[in-house]
């Protein structure tokens, strides 16, 4: 089982070290283009996040990925923060016209659709979310 | 890397990632639109719901005068997040 950790500075300027990291596994596990894209996505969306709510704090931002049973698990933790359960943010409503649609609110939306599973725990002042997404295995 | 540029025929031209990073940057120029414009997906790999923002953002404030972006050759996986986000309803996506 491989598994791939890194703690990164709570910044912007971080998500292309981020993406960085999230293609080395990928290229090095042999992950699909697809799932790759969507991980990608899921994890700018929390880290940007965590960088926007809760900027002056001073803790870095862990990322563990690891490959279980044709899944990719993404855990992001975040340390000394207010809790915040995503899983349970209402989705918003996009049916409406341009008028009534307001920029932003997107991104916890877009990770829920994205990803197959997301998982919220909150202990010690620590968020701790976890993505899953089925992955298939570019030469098999 | 993400680089916006306007082309020759006042198209906006989008390439590479645009990302939280990148929100800032793009809305410089986009912030001058003031008419109808094209924007070229054609080179741009990936769009985050930051870049969605800018995007309806400038679409709101263009309507307001009766003009509007038109989105133009997004790739497959980007158009797939045009449709979760409901883009078809307020963006003319050629």
């Amino acid at each position: 089982m491989a598994i791939l950790c890194k703690k990164f500075k709570r910044h912007l300027n971080s998500l292309a070290e981020v993406f960085d990291f999230i293609d080395r596994f990928v290229d090095q596990e042999e992950i699909d283009d697809s799932a790759r894209r969507a991980i990608s996505l899921a994890v700018d969306e929390l880290f940007t996040n965590m960088v926007k709510y809760d900027p002056k704090n001073p803790n870095e931002i862990t990322i563990e990925l690891q490959v279980e049973d044709q899944n990719l698990l993404v855990t992001l933790i975040d340390r000394d923060v207010a809790p915040f359960d995503l899983t349970k943010k209402p989705d918003p409503y996009l049916g409406s016209s341009l008028d009534d649609r307001k920029p932003g609110g997107l991104g916890i939306f877009l990770t829920k659709k994205l990803v197959d599973d997301v998982q919220y725990h909150y202990r010690d002042r620590t968020s701790t979310i976890t993505l899953k997404k089925k992955i298939r295995k570019k030469n098999v | 890397m993400f680089d916006i540029r306007t082309n020759e025929n006042g198209e906006v031209v989008l390439s590479g990632r645009f990302d939280g990073a990148q929100a800032d940057k793009a809305k410089g120029i986009f912030d001058r639109l003031t008419v109808t414009t094209s924007v070229d997906f054609k080179d741009l790999a990936y769009i985050s719901s930051a870049g969605l923002g800018v995007l309806m953002a400038t679409q709101k404030r263009l309507s307001e005068k009766g003009h509007k972006l038109k989105l133009k050759n997004a790739s497959g996986h980007i158009r797939e997040i045009f449709k979760i986000a409901r883009f078809d309803l307020i963006f003319e996506i050629e």
